[in-house]
């Protein structure tokens, strides 16, 4: 009984020891190498990895406070491997950044977060763990710490997300005044059709899931956050915290809100739309390449709303692979970035006129993260997106389906443009070769990988169809 | 034998026969209130008193020695100067929050008075949570000293203010652990049930070192809390003038002026009841002979006793060591005592777990 | 009209009160004094309920540590009536419709919430908010919630300081 918590807890554990691991090394040298700092932690995030693959509990402790299953474990793998290649592509910037430990604890806290939001089957659990996922990051959002912009936005995302996740907590107090619980569970059984305070109880946990996700009438804060943060930062904003964050809602809305499945339909077609189109049309004028990703992500979440709409195992089973590859394709292009800003300074898509002639590897890998990102068929991106078309085109919506596809021939337009200005356009003063360090090398490969194969080996789908069920 | 707890009884008693359960209360609310003022005002004027008696013989002088027979008048004097006197409010106070403040602290003062067992049975509200009830209300005095630092708009009063806030604010921590370590001990927070688990000895020599430790400590933490040397930045004369009440005067100065002796008396009663066994008589194991006599000696007496010795010991630190600065004084608390006083619970924790005290 | 019923809606006056009051004052400092006051009628309503710890707890944590860091930051910036930025009126305008709207919403919501109707309060001799049923159950129960604070104190702390101790 005694081991069955660490066993079902394991990836909690594990990123828990690290943490207060880094907090001890630091309070207790004040001389140690960052390398050292990185190499532990990464260690022991691939430990946590391995053992995620290889030890598959199921089973609930504490209640409803802590469930696990296959389902949960591969999401949790997903976030765990995701922070993994952020480390590794962030060496470069923490290799002499004075804060390395300071990083590492803020961001695996948000991770310890996420993993705990993925497995609670109770709102209190649900809250505290989301919180405990943003509010370091808005401190991580902080860490250029000469830079203005860079407080403005860890101000921006403490704020906006003080907000929303006010709006959630006055929903889930309705939820408990209507219902008398909080468990997932019992909520789910406690609620009836027609009664309208629950629906805006709804209505307000969606508003709040809403800002989490940056699904469009919620979407002001993103651009700025995404420009001002440390890069590494901004990829883990967009990538990671966006997908633990989804793969609650998909929880919420399949399991607790399941009665309302009539209702939340309309809603999620309607922002799916919304933040489709928006997104789009801001992506297309941008000149940074940061805030253009922060655009560009905002219509990818449009195409993710549309699989949520199905409402069906399988579109559960789409949007979690569509994450995944996306998690591989934008983490691929926003190391290139990272590189590149952290050699150079230059983050503005004009300086990256002329990159293919000194940096061959590096303008492969950010052309194949932007063909993937943009649906082009031999790349993982393709297969991710006709997933989720297809599991939104269950409910017969088909118009969904053309307005989606035309966005897709709008973003095709901006990431091709960028991928012009890497390959075609000549410049002057095109960046020098770039060196490239070990460990950013093994995410790039990692993420190459992941790209293409995702895409090519089709069991991952079936395997995540799986698991779903 | 006479003791309080006879005279409310039979008080108690007298009412309920005469009057209608709604009036009794009422009766006796009235008669709490008048006590308590009464309290308020004897305590101020003999601490003020003992203040200048203590400090004269420490520095080897007379003291006051004029009024009344020994000089014994000499703060019925003074207080009746200060009613006396013009309050002046500067021109650019904020005039409400101005003349609010001395009320808050003095409010926030009388209220920590009702879960105090003065003796035997005898006090004002026994509730549950009497001892964490003190130390909340005592946190509500600091925004008195804040506002009342703001609103003369004197940026040395402000510079006070701050300065107590934050001495108060951080000092508390300390205070509240040490508290809790006897808590631990007691498994209750009700007053009265701290005071019976003392019946057979007081915590200080029962609960072993972590009690010691515990006690240097509470009194360290309060005498910070009161804002009294060698921890009076707040009003450090040299810098400040007089900290957060500089633009004070007359009436409204002498009720900071009560306000602060009031504290100082309660944080010592506080102390005499976790550490001193509250009104509990000191008896020494089975000296039976020894033990009935200490019994014979009234419970107010106790209390009193202890608590005016812890006063003056407080009194004692003042002419002892010289004034800290303000970053000395937050090292104090956040490098040393708070990580000593956390240790300190863990190991009373084990204590009490394991029954290791007495 | 019981002693309880009385003091409930003088508490729940107060509180609605100050916190208007929060929001119209002119002067920061006012506001958060207004704030104060409101948690103090919380901590009142609580005791209503007999959880006597959750309102000792509210006043020691809310009016005694948060909102006297509050006064500090609030007073050495010296805000006034100067210092405030003058917003449009347009965004005002549109502010107070969509505040007033939800609100709207939220009242007729509530109002025609049959589900809340015949729920009663649990007055006086309700007692999970004493100290030892609230000590069992959170660390019982709620242990990995309340673990979960305690490290989201922790980060916030780390960042706090890298951030403060920028120069």
């Amino acid at each position: 009984m005694q081991t069955n918590y660490f066993i079902l807890m394991h990836h909690e554990l594990i990123i828990a020891i690290t943490i207060m691991l880094l907090l001890v090394i630091k309070v207790g040298s004040d001389k140690l190498s960052n390398q050292l700092v990185a190499n532990v932690t990464n260690g022991l995030l691939l430990a946590s990895l391995v053992l995620g693959f290889i030890v598959q509990p199921e089973g609930n402790v504490f209640g409803d406070m802590f469930h696990t299953d296959g389902f949960a474990l591969l999401q949790k793998n997903i976030l765990v491997a995701g922070t993994l290649i952020i480390s590794l592509q962030a060496s470069t910037w923490l290799k002499d950044y004075e804060h390395t430990a300071e990083f590492y604890i803020l961001l695996l806290s948000t991770l310890l977060g996420m993993c705990f939001m993925i497995s609670s089957r109770h709102f209190l659990m649900f809250y505290l763990s989301l919180e405990l996922s943003t509010i370091p990051l808005a401190a991580l959002a902080n860490f250029d710490l000469h830079l203005k912009r860079s407080s403005e936005a860890a101000l921006k995302l403490i704020i906006s997300s003080a907000f929303s996740s006010g709006l959630m907590l006055l929903g889930i107090s309705f939820l408990y005044g209507t219902t008398g619980t909080l468990s997932f569970g019992e909520v789910a059984s406690a609620i009836q059709l027609n009664t309208p305070l629950q629906l805006f109880a709804f209505v307000l946990i969606f508003a709040g899931f809403g800002f989490k996700i940056s699904a469009v009438p919620f979407h002001l804060w993103t651009a700025d956050v995404y420009e001002g943060s440390p890069v590494a930062v901004t990829s883990y904003l967009s990538v990671i915290s966006k997908g633990a964050v989804l793969f609650v809602f998909i929880t919420v809305l399949f399991n607790v809100f399941a009665l309302y499945a009539h209702s939340w339909y309309y809603l999620i077609v309607i922002v799916s739309l919304f933040t489709m189109v928006i997104g789009n049309l801001f992506a297309l004028r941008q000149t940074n390449i940061k805030r253009f990703l922060a655009f560009s992500s905002i219509s990818q979440v449009g195409f993710i709303l549309i699989g949520l709409s199905g409402g069906t195992h399988t579109s559960a089973a789409s949007v979690v692979y569509f994450i995944v590859v996306y998690i591989f394709s934008n983490l691929g292009a926003f190391g290139v970035i990272a590189l590149v800003q952290g050699l150079t300074g230059k983050e503005n898509i004009n300086d990256y006129k002329g990159f293919y002639l000194n940096n061959k590897m590096l303008s492969w890998m950010l052309g194949i993260a932007l063909f993937s990102l943009a649906g082009i068929p031999p790349v993982a991106g393709f297969f991710g997106k006709f997933f989720l078309l297809l599991s939104g085109a269950e409910k017969g919506a088909y118009w969904l389906i053309a307005i989606a596809a035309i966005n897709m021939v709008i973003s095709l337009y901006y990431y091709l443009n960028v991928v012009k200005n890497i390959f075609i356009d000549k410049s002057d003063t095109s960046i020098e070769k770039l060196p490239i360090a070990i460990q950013p090398r093994i995410a790039m490969i990692i993420c190459v990988i992941g790209v293409v194969g995702s895409g090519l080996c089709g069991g991952l789908y079936q395997y995540i169809f799986d698991l779903v069920k | 034998m006479i003791s309080f707890e006879h005279i409310t009884k039979w008080l108690q008693a007298w009412l309920n026969a005469h009057m209608s359960p709604i009036l009794v209360l009422a009766v006796e609310t009235v008669l709490i209130v008048i006590l308590a003022i009464a309290l308020f005002a004897v305590l101020g004027l003999v601490l003020v008193i003992m203040e200048r008696r203590v400090a004269a013989f420490m520095q080897i002088r007379m003291g006051p020695n004029r009024v009344g027979p020994w000089g014994l008048l000499q703060s019925t004097a003074d207080t009746v100067k200060l009613i006396m006197k013009e309050s002046i409010v500067p021109t650019h106070a904020d005039k409400f929050l101005f003349n609010l403040a001395p009320f808050i602290v003095m409010i926030a003062a009388m209220l920590i008075l009702a879960p105090v067992n003065f003796a035997q049975r005898f006090h004002i509200w026994d509730l549950n949570i009497g001892i964490l009830f003190i130390t909340s209300i005592s946190s509500i005095s600091v925004i008195g000293i804040l506002m009342g630092g703001w609103a003369s708009s004197n940026k040395y009063s402000l510079l006070g203010a701050m300065r107590s806030g934050a001495q108060i604010v951080s000092y508390e921590l300390s205070a509240g652990l040490s508290i809790l370590t006897i808590i631990v001990l007691c498994g209750s927070l009700k007053v009265s049930d701290i005071i019976a688990s003392q019946e057979t000895g007081w915590w200080i020599f029962k609960g072993h070192i972590p009690a010691i430790v515990a006690f240097v400590i509470y009194l360290i933490a309060v005498t910070a809390e009161t804002n009294r040397a060698p921890f009076d930045l707040a009003e450090a004369e040299s810098e400040l003038t007089a900290g957060f009440h500089s633009e004070y005067s007359g009436m409204r100065f002498a009720l900071f002026f009560l306000a602060e002796y009031i504290n100082i008396f309660i944080v010592c009663a506080v102390g005499a009841t976790l550490f001193l066994g509250g009104w509990m008589p000191f008896h020494i194991g089975h000296l039976q002979g020894f033990n009935h006599v200490m019994d014979y000696i009234p419970s107010s007496i106790w209390f009193f006793g202890k608590t005016f010795f812890l006063i003056f010991v407080i009194m004692w630190f003042r002419w002892t060591f010289p004034r800290l600065r303000i970053d000395q004084l937050l090292n104090l608390e956040w490098k040393y005592l708070l990580p000593i006083s956390m240790v300190n619970l863990l190991v009373m924790t084990v204590v009490a777990i394991y029954h290791l005290h007495f | 009209m019981s002693a309880t019923y009385i003091l409930f809606w003088f508490l729940s006056a107060l509180a609605v009160v100050s916190a208007l009051m929060v929001l119209f004052s002119k002067n920061p400092v006012h506001s958060v004094l207004w704030l104060i006051a409101v948690f103090f009628a919380i901590s009142g309503h609580y005791i209503l309920m007999n959880a006597q710890f959750l309102a000792i707890v509210n006043i020691i944590v809310y009016a005694g540590a948060i909102m006297v860091l509050f006064l500090f930051v609030i007073m050495l910036m010296n805000l006034n009536k100067e210092t405030e930025p003058r917003k449009n009126i347009w965004m005002k305008l549109a502010g107070a419709i969509a505040a007033g709207s939800l609100l709207m919403i939220l009242v007729s919501l509530v109002g025609q919430a049959t589900e809340l109707s015949h729920r009663n309060l649990l007055m006086k001799d309700g007692d999970i908010g004493l100290i030892k049923n609230l000590g069992k159950i959170l660390f019982s129960q709620y242990v990995v919630p309340f673990e979960i604070t305690s490290i989201l104190f922790l980060s916030a702390m780390v960042g706090a300081v890298v951030i403060g101790k920028k120069d």
